[in-house]
């Protein structure tokens, strides 16, 4: 399995100095800095990296100066929550969307109770 | 036999293969037993009843409008039999593109996000949710194995390999496919046919080939202990999704094949017969309206 391409892989290294710099707003040079640390990356980079996230409404962006600065538009706790009530909100519509498949859906008292019993026999065996 | 005839008997096909056989199919549970086999099965009838449907109309339509001296009448008949296959072809069609690009965008988005927020451990990523949730984003290239720290934390190693291994059997098998094509004809016609009972036995038959594939690996009892665990596990969150039902009112969507799942990872007995016969039953059924379609034409060779 291929993992996230190289912008993908930036974008979440921009996202994760975001959320660490909170609640101060970044500026491209601040993030470039804390980017090169660890890896080669170009100054233009970061910030296409920045108006991309921008675009897909990841980050605020405002003027500050003559420069740009950056903040997320929530905390990753925030937004990992969103993500996963909506990805509920797809498994509650069983009929309908197949858009994301979980490994088992939302189950009723009765059902739980089958389960546990069926769960027995097996192990019983 | 004439062109009327052949269309005549497919319509009746047409109207069983819409109605009384799905409801027929999805009674008769110990289909399960053979998922792939029964999968196939399902798919065959989806495909008779279209192939029945549009082949009927054509005939009619062919068998009536075309050659020398019809009345008034028969250009009627002919025309509205068109017109049908017309209708049914491209309801098929515009939901196929609608379901696709609608499940292709929000797959995109959802992908787009996990990506951003999860930590990739192993071949799966871990997203920092107390829910306890595994799920499977589907893709060519992309496809994702998605479990929560919430599920990471319940489940001992053999069960979560368990796990990882069933929605691995999702991702390699393409069952989003299968899921996706039943989708696309319950949207293009969700009440005139039972499209409904078909997309949901089919729903679970994927999940039985995923639950064998991971059997296979792991052994029956990780992944039945896996799935009680997930599915006793608190649904933090769950009650603030809007449209959806709290406390005691369960969601009438509930996985009600939850059961027949346990049950079947306790059946180690082989079904071959099973699966033949079912594969018998689907190869006839795409047989029969092929040669009704084809026989006016067949009809002039002899």
């Amino acid at each position: 399995m291929v993992f996230r391409p190289r912008m993908g892989e930036l974008e979440r290294a921009v996202m994760e100095h975001l959320w660490g710099a909170a609640p101060a707003w970044s500026s491209v040079r601040d993030v470039h800095a804390a980017l090169s640390g660890e890896r080669e990356i170009a100054y233009t980079t970061v910030m296409t990296v920045l108006d991309r996230l921008a675009k897909k409404s990841l980050v605020r962006r405002r003027k500050e100066g003559r420069a740009h600065v950056y903040a997320a538009v929530s905390s990753r706790g925030a937004m990992t929550a969103d993500v996963m009530r909506e990805a509920l909100a797809e498994f509650g519509e069983q009929d309908r969307r197949t858009a994301l498949v979980a490994f088992v859906g939302e189950a009723s008292e009765e059902e739980r109770a089958a389960l546990r019993e069926a769960l027995a026999e097996l192990e019983n065996r | 036999m004439g062109p009327t005839s052949a269309a005549a008997v497919l319509a009746v096909l047409a109207l069983l293969l819409a109605g009384p056989v799905p409801a027929f199919l999805s009674r008769r549970t110990a289909i399960r037993r053979a998922p792939r086999a029964a999968t196939v099965l399902w798919q065959a009838v989806a495909l008779a009843a279209v192939l029945s449907a549009t082949g009927a109309t054509l005939a009619l339509s062919t068998g009536t409008g075309l050659g020398e001296g019809r009345g008034p009448v028969e250009l009627v008949v002919a025309a509205l039999a068109l017109a049908v296959t017309v209708v049914v072809v491209g309801r098929l069609l515009l939901s196929g593109h609608l379901v696709g690009t609608r499940l292709r965008a929000l797959r995109r988005e959802h992908r787009r996000l996990v990506d951003l927020l999860g930590s990739p451990e192993g071949d799966h990523l871990v997203l920092e949710d107390e829910t306890p949730v595994a799920y499977c984003l589907p893709g060519v290239l992309h496809g994702r194995v998605v479990v929560t720290r919430g599920a990471v934390v319940r489940l001992p190693e053999e069960q979560l390999a368990a796990v990882l291994a069933h929605e691995r059997a999702h991702l390699h098998a393409r069952h989003d496919l299968v899921l996706e094509a039943f989708t696309v004809l319950h949207s293009a016609f969700p009440r005139v046919v039972s499209s409904d009972r078909a997309l949901a036995e089919v729903r679970l038959l994927v999940e039985l080939l995923a639950d064998a594939a991971a059997r296979r690996q792991h052994g029956a009892v990780p992944l039945a202990r896996a799935l009680v665990t997930l599915a006793d596990g608190p649904r933090v969150g769950a009650a603030a999704v809007p449209g959806r039902g709290t406390g005691a009112g369960v969601p009438a969507t509930a996985d009600a094949g939850l059961r027949s799942r346990v049950e079947l990872l306790a059946d180690d007995r082989s079904h071959r017969l099973l699966a033949a016969v079912l594969y018998t039953a689907a190869a006839v059924l795409l047989v029969v309206p092929t040669v009704f379609v084809a026989y006016p034409w067949l009809a002039t060779l002899v």
